[in-house]
């Protein structure tokens, strides 16, 4: 079994061991050149004025700047925890390491949660008709289960989902560019499948947000029990490295140079769930592709003249905006930059010229992540995280396509020689 | 504050509770001030409630002690196409605390949009004179960085018996079509933006409800609703200037006016306007065009001349 280069799985592996090796080790490799830091520094004092700025001059300033404050916290938490969604599965089936599945676990405890805590305060009564606000709660259908399928083996094939591919923006990555532009690609495509879908599954697909029919609290114990009944089975199934005193080191190595533990990274990506749901809305990467996407198909009209019952439905896909700066426009630049910055300082900004091959696995994944995106109104952060922190049976089940569309893609593609 | 004026304005506040029984004070109009609201926030016979548009925003932070209408579901009967039946009406105002006897404010986001249409239903189920419309709305309150809050208030439910449905705030579609054969001496109002009103568009971009035809009422007049409000705070521009607005397309009161735009809610805020702030006798059409512009058989005007959705 090889270790692809590409994703950083390898440079992640080598980062493991030389922590394994203790402190000094890291601290050694990660040492870069001063200039670097100070591009970093340059770029953190860029994106500082950029929230001050856009707090004075946005319109609605709040939304906007805040949406830029979370989005740069969440992309330096995933690019310092390597919150991954493909990686993460890889080292699962190729390692059986919990880790990062762990770390998942972790962001999910947090956000069902704190969603739940809102919920609670937001529509008191769950039982009735109404959902809560803007929350991501699909509906569940047979589109639903292709869309997982498609944008698991677009992870697969490009390398990652479409946050990681936007932090590996910010690490110079040679194939998030073209899954990006890919996922264009595969969004037009997905709004042009979708009528044809909405009539055939979705328009009658019941839409199942847990708390309705079990209560706050059984919604609660029932989805807390199925993720610590899923945390026992990764624990047992590979039990962790005997617990080593943590060495006193250097706290600065520890934020900007060492990975952070997968459970860390879990942990601030629930807590930015949450805080961008009491705030603004639920995190989700995609609805500026998505809305650009859109606009782009309207202006070489590709775009159908109706998109049946999509506007109805709550999720990243749905939403068009025509003001320059939007709060997910804003959430984009802080994640790249963020990440960007992180990367500076820890040595894994590592641009690299892209060959043929990245070329076309980024392309032909990021369609199919993008089509996947439209179908399944979000992509891992909208409908998997913050879904499934709302209670919505669409984010288990779109979390469960997804992971069988990326297995089967990795073994065929493997066995076919692929480098995946 | 000191002990003189603290004397003051407790002997003010006494005559004024004397001279108007409690609340009534500052409340002669139909508009209140974001100044006056805070000041009564705390007041137990004043309600405040939002009708916003955008869903969350509520959730995300409201006026203190302010309760919530989504007004999708709330206000309309989904399957009639029609406003709540009384019943369901009676219970949603008792579960609110409304009541004749307390100040009800309502306020919401674009400009009181909504708000102005919850105001007309509510008068249409006899909630009239204590109705007021936070003067600014949302915006307003939010440009005079006053607090907001999330936490829910316990409120008392009331006895509220619903009235009989006033059917002069109402235009069907044969109260339009006489004004159309000119058996009605009462002017139609179009709120709707001027393409919409000249027929280049069938309805701004992004709405879903649509009339096959594009156009307007013949023989109505166009003022779009906005120009009502300054745009700087999202306040009503004053009654004079209100009145001059709309004198110079002929609607002055003498007549009976018929307020219409898509589906009749933008229409709510201009017949807020005329019936409350101007006192002219007003019936809103919330059909609008999207029954209008549908209707087998009637005439419409169509300057642009589009006509047809399809080409």
């Amino acid at each position: 079994m090889s270790i692809s280069d590409e994703s950083g799985a390898l440079e992640y592996q080598r980062a493991r061991e030389a922590a394994m090796a203790g402190p000094a080790a890291v601290v050694d490799r990660a040492s870069g050149p001063p200039w670097v830091i100070l591009i970093a520094l340059c770029l953190a004092g860029a994106l500082a004025a950029a929230i001050v700025a856009v707090g004075r001059h946005g319109d609605p300033a709040p939304q906007l700047q805040l949406s830029l404050i979370l989005g740069a916290a969440f992309g330096f938490v995933i690019q310092r925890s390597r919150f991954c969604f493909l990686c993460i599965w890889r080292d699962w089936l190729d390692r059986r390491d919990p880790r990062g599945l762990l770390g998942i676990i972790t962001a999910l405890v947090i956000g069902i949660t704190g969603y739940t805590l809102i919920f609670g305060a937001w529509l008191p009564d769950p039982s009735g008709s109404r959902l809560p606000p803007t929350a991501h709660i699909g509906p569940v259908s047979i589109a639903l289960v292709l869309a997982g399928l498609a944008f698991g083996a677009g992870m697969a094939i490009s390398g990652s989902c479409l946050s990681a591919h936007l932090y590996r923006l910010g690490e110079g990555s040679p194939t998030a560019p073209f899954a990006l532009i890919g996922a264009v690609g595969g969004f037009i495509i997905g709004f042009r499948s979708w009528n044809g879908l909405y009539l055939w599954t979705i328009a009658d697909a019941p839409i199942l947000w847990l708390p309705r029919h079990l209560g706050y609290g059984g919604a609660l114990v029932v989805s807390l029990a199925v993720l610590a009944v899923l945390a026992l089975f990764l624990l047992r199934a590979r039990p962790l490295p005997a617990r080593r005193e943590l060495p006193e080191g250097d706290p600065l190595v520890a934020v900007f140079r060492q990975r952070w533990p997968a459970w860390l990274g879990g942990l601030f990506v629930g807590l930015i769930g949450v805080g961008a749901y009491l705030r603004l809305s639920p995190l989700g990467v995609t609805a500026e592709i998505g809305s650009r996407s859109r606009q782009l198909a309207a202006a070489f009209e590709l775009l159908p003249s109706r998109l049946e019952g999509l506007d109805s439905f709550r999720g990243c896909a749905t939403i068009i905006r025509d003001a320059l700066l939007t709060p997910n426009g804003l959430f984009i630049f802080g994640l790249v930059v963020a990440a960007l910055i992180a990367a500076l300082l820890a040595g894994e900004f590592k641009p690299r010229w892209p060959s043929i091959g990245q070329l076309l696995r980024g392309l032909t994944g990021g369609v199919l992540l993008g089509w996947g995106t439209v179908i399944g109104l979000g992509c891992t952060v909208g409908t998997l995280l913050s879904g499934i922190s709302a209670g919505a049976l669409s984010g288990w089940v779109f979390a469960t396509a997804l992971a069988a569309g990326a297995t089967v893609v990795l073994r065929l593609g493997r066995r076919f020689g692929l480098p995946l | 504050m000191s002990a003189l004026s603290l004397l003051r304005r407790s002997v003010l506040s006494l005559a004024a509770t004397l001279l108007l029984g409690g609340v009534a004070l500052a409340n002669s109009g139909p508009l209140v001030t974001t100044d006056w609201l805070e000041k009564n926030l705390s007041d137990p016979k004043v309600r405040i409630v939002e009708v916003s548009v955008e869903p969350g925003l509520y959730e995300r932070g409201h006026i203190p002690g302010a309760q919530n209408i989504i007004w999708h579901t709330d206000l309309v009967d989904t399957v009639e196409r029609d406003i709540a039946k009384p019943e369901k009406f009676q219970v949603l105002a008792r579960k609110l605390g409304l009541d004749k006897d307390v100040t009800i404010v309502l306020y919401g986001d674009s400009n009181n949009w909504f708000a102005a249409w919850g105001a007309w239903v509510f008068d249409i189920y006899g909630l009239r004179d204590n109705v007021k419309l936070l003067d600014g709305g949302r915006k307003k309150w939010e440009l005079e960085k006053r607090p907001v809050s999330t936490n829910p208030l316990a409120i008392k439910a009331s006895a509220f018996t619903v009235a009989e449905p006033n059917r002069k705030l109402r235009a069907r579609l044969a109260d339009v079509v006489a004004t159309v054969e000119k058996k009605s001496e009462a002017r139609v109002l179009d709120i709707r933006s001027a393409d919409e009103f000249s027929g280049k568009i069938i309805a701004p971009a992004g709405f879903q409800e649509l009339a096959l035809r594009a156009g307007h009422i013949p023989g109505s007049v166009n003022v779009p609703w906005a120009q009502a409000v300054n745009q700087a705070d999202g306040t009503l521009k004053s009654p004079e200037e209100l009145k001059k607005l709309y004198a110079n397309v002929g609607i002055d009161g003498s007549k009976p006016v018929i307020t219409t735009c898509r589906i009749g809610e933008r229409s709510s805020h201009t017949w807020f306007i005329l019936s409350r702030v101007l006192g002219y006798q007003v019936a809103n059409y919330d059909g609008s065009w999207t029954e209008y512009g549908n209707t087998v058989g009637l005439p419409i005007s169509n300057p642009a001349g589009t006509v047809w959705g399809g080409k």
